[in-house]
């Protein structure tokens, strides 16, 4: 548990990075913002990979923890306290160096900086704070930033980390209190949701403060549907919800609330009293010409370590876009790293496909006006492991299709399996102009081999495709079967014989 | 038949361009040709046109204003592709684009402007990818990279640097088209091109190796994660061939 300082840079950056890449937000994206004469660095809004490592995961910021010293005692971390590792810390020189001298190599769009809690999360906070603040003002860097704030420290740290960096996060670990309360000891949703809290209110504050709406802004797709989660007021939100009977399910998060909390904020509902974080006046002055996190708010769930379903986790990921207005969610398929009774065994290969099928809901949620019960629901728990959401939800109303390029509305057309938001606005321009067959579909991205079951053009579709589920279901599977068995045996390549009753659910 | 050719640059291809037009020949009996032009047909006349400055702006200017600037942007990367016929797919998409106006990039279902659409996203992708995929060295107070593009892309990569080093020394040089943008600090970059004897020189640039690059080829194995090790995945986000001056990949150390 001792420091040990005879380490060189080397030897710390192999230690601190391996034990940081388990966090799995690595985007630079969410803000726009021009590079300075005499600093050094812009961002680019829809982010920069600039390497793919092994795993095939991008790597776009220099991604490690500041110490791997902690206190805490979270059975599936690396870090966890019981652990006999090695134990370092970069000072914070060393972390401003290695981020100027790899960004201006182009090696890297930023810097992620994240940590174990060492001592407490006060004195953690604060030596971010003070790398973070060097790298700004004394080494003039004006690149990405993500930091992570850690639960439990002071309000005036997080507030400053937020005035520093672009984007922000809160693990929130695990979605249900009691998976958190058997794996992470030390942590509370309670003490995690309440940063959380306060960075959105903070950032939603800094908004309107310098003219724009309290809500971050969602991509184009989402703006012209009108529905969706993120779409209009908080009271139309909470109609909604209310028929679809959310608000009356026993939520995952919402016993963890405060009541006010409830409200689901809508972009109209200024005058909420929020509760942001408060600076000294002069502070604040200075700090305002620094956004307050402008590129939003992440967070991350771990799966597989712990029992819930696919339609908890993504109510969970629906409820925290709609309440703490977050950017991102992202999950990370649990790799067990630790012996314990209470987690996988060592070698259970992570639920890579699961994870997978979670983030193309995620997609479908924040893109293509998708809601959380469109896709899942408590007799259908789990996402299908052989067809993607998308296809999967078209099969089960196929009574909308097929759909006629020619006249239908862009929410329709956005809905059609191997259709995303930028064919169907391309669609939708081009239709004006003359009508579309399918070799203009094809040269306009659009993936036919998904599409052609669900579309027409000019009242014809491209094969005499019978309108059955059972048929567009097999068809559609053995499109998916090769995406779906790589990503599963990514790394042994072990073989297995394809069996008809199993792989293409034909009965017998 | 008669074909104007011009040499590969924006601006002789522009002022191509409207030499073609200007010639009332009509847009059916000619055709616009890159040079060099390996093997001539027998019945057509072969004109040259020179690059010059002032007609290649009023192509410019005029398309940015009877069509629009979105027509211009695509324009300008379906230039810079590396697309054999791009010049005559040019001339064709600016002679519907002038009848039609400003809806002309939105017309999806015409074929001229497919074509102008797909090699202006080519090159777009591809730009990008040099943004991403650049790898710059420390040669004293200087940054050098060196490409192998496809597309033309310097330029367009360029422009990225210059925003994002804005007081630093840099130089990005395409390897195999002999050209370079040189920013020196606080100052607008440029483009030069490099004679062969110039190029070998700047070629042993690469070789430099500092404790940054140690560093981060440290950072690049620990980071990745051994239990969801996928090549497969890997390859596709980052194909082999833009992995040539990669800083990571170098010294046999592909996969």
């Amino acid at each position: 548990m001792e420091i040990r300082s005879e380490l060189t840079l080397q030897e710390k950056l192999h230690i601190l990075a391996d034990a940081a890449k388990y966090d799995v937000a690595c985007t630079s994206s969410g803000v726009d913002r021009r590079g300075r004469e005499g600093y050094l660095g812009n961002s680019v809004a829809a982010g920069i990979c600039h390497s793919f490592a092994a795993d095939g995961r991008c790597i776009s910021l220099l991604k490690i923890l500041l110490t791997n010293h902690c206190i805490y005692d979270c059975k599936y971390c690396l870090n966890r306290s019981s652990n006999d590792t090695v134990r370092t810390a970069f000072t914070s020189r060393e972390v401003c160096e290695l981020t100027i001298e790899f960004y201006k190599r182009n090696y890297i769009e930023g810097l992620f900086l994240s940590s174990g809690v060492w001592n407490s999360p006060a004195y953690t906070m604060e030596r971010i704070c003070e790398a973070l603040y060097l790298l700004r003002n004394e080494y003039h860097f004006n690149g990405y930033i993500h930091v992570k704030a850690i639960p439990g420290a002071p309000e005036e740290l997080l507030a400053a980390a937020g005035y520093l960096a672009d984007r922000m996060s809160v693990n929130l670990e695990l979605p249900t209190e009691k998976s958190l309360r058997k794996l992470a000891p030390n942590k509370t949703h309670k003490a995690i949701l309440r940063p959380m809290r306060m960075v959105s209110d903070t950032i939603a504050e800094h908004r309107l403060a310098i003219g724009k709406s309290a809500q971050m802004e969602r991509s184009g797709s989402t703006r012209r549907l009108g529905g969706g989660i993120f779409s209009g007021t908080g009271d139309r939100i909470r109609e909604k919800t209310d028929q679809s009977g959310f608000v009356g399910d026993v939520h995952p998060l919402k016993e963890q609330m405060p009541a006010e909390d409830l409200i689901v904020r809508g972009s109209q509902s200024a005058n909420v009293e929020r509760e942001s974080f408060s600076l000294p006046a002069e502070l604040r002055r200075q700090n305002l010409q620094r956004p307050f996190a402008p590129a939003g708010q992440s967070t991350q769930m771990i799966i597989g370590a712990t029992p819930e379903t696919d339609y908890q986790l993504l109510k969970t990921t629906q409820y925290l876009y709609q309440t703490y207005d977050l950017k991102r969610v992202f999950y990370s398929a649990y790799v067990p790293l630790n012996e314990d009774s209470a987690l996988p065994a060592i070698g259970t290969p992570p639920p890579l496909l699961r994870e997978h099928r979670l983030y193309q809901a995620d997609w479908l949620l924040r893109f293509y006006g998708f809601r959380a019960d469109e896709l899942l629901n408590e007799e259908r728990p789990d996402f299908n492991e052989l067809l993607d959401p998308k296809c999967d939800w078209a099969l089960r109303h196929l009574e909308l299709f097929p759909v006629e390029i020619n006249t239908a509305d862009y929410g329709m057309i956005l809905r059609v399996p191997g259709i995303g938001p930028k064919s169907a606005l391309r669609i939708i321009q081009a239709r004006r102009h003359g009508k579309l067959d399918f070799p203009h579909l094809k040269k306009m991205g659009v993936v036919l081999k998904r599409a052609h079951y669900f579309i027409s053009c000019n009242g014809r579709m491209m094969y005499a495709t019978p309108i059955e589920e059972r048929y567009i279901a097999r068809q559609l599977i053995g499109v998916n079967e090769k995406e779906n068995w790589q990503i599963r045996h990514s790394k042994k390549g072990g073989f297995r014989q394809l069996s008809l009753f199993e792989d293409f659910q034909m009965e017998a | 038949m008669t074909v104007f050719t011009c040499e590969d640059t924006f601006e002789a291809m522009m002022t191509c361009v409207y030499d073609a037009w200007a010639s009332r020949l009509g847009h059916d009996n000619l055709r616009l040709q890159l040079e060099p032009v390996w093997q001539q047909s027998l019945f057509c006349d072969y004109v040259h046109v020179d690059a010059d400055f002032g007609k290649a702006a009023k192509v410019v200017r005029t398309i940015q204003r009877k069509i629009s600037y979105e027509a211009y942007r695509q324009v300008f990367l379906a230039a810079m592709s590396f697309e054999p016929d791009r010049l005559d797919a040019i001339y064709r998409f600016l002679v519907l684009g002038f009848a039609v106006g400003g809806k002309l990039t939105r017309m999806l279902s015409r074929p001229e402007v497919v074509w102008i659409f797909e090699l202006s996203r080519k090159a777009n992708t591809e730009a990008n990818y040099f943004r991403e995929f650049t790898r710059f060295s420390q040669v004293g107070p200087i940054y050098v990279a060196h490409i192998e593009p496809k597309c033309n892309v310097t330029a367009i990569s360029a422009a990225h640097f210059a925003d994002r080093m804005p007081s630093e020394y840099w130089m990005l040089i395409d390897d195999n088209r002999r050209i370079a943008a040189v920013h020196p600090k606080d100052q607008a970059y440029y483009m030069t091109r490099l004679t062969p004897e110039e190029l070998d020189q700047l070629r042993e640039t690469e070789e430099e190796e500092d404790l940054y690059t140690d560093l981060w080829r440290e950072f690049f194995e620990s980071i990745a994660i051994e239990a969801r090790k996928n090549q497969k995945c890997q390859r596709t986000n980052m194909p082999i061939w833009y992995r040539k001056h990669a800083t990571e990949f170098r010294k046999g150390r592909i996969g």
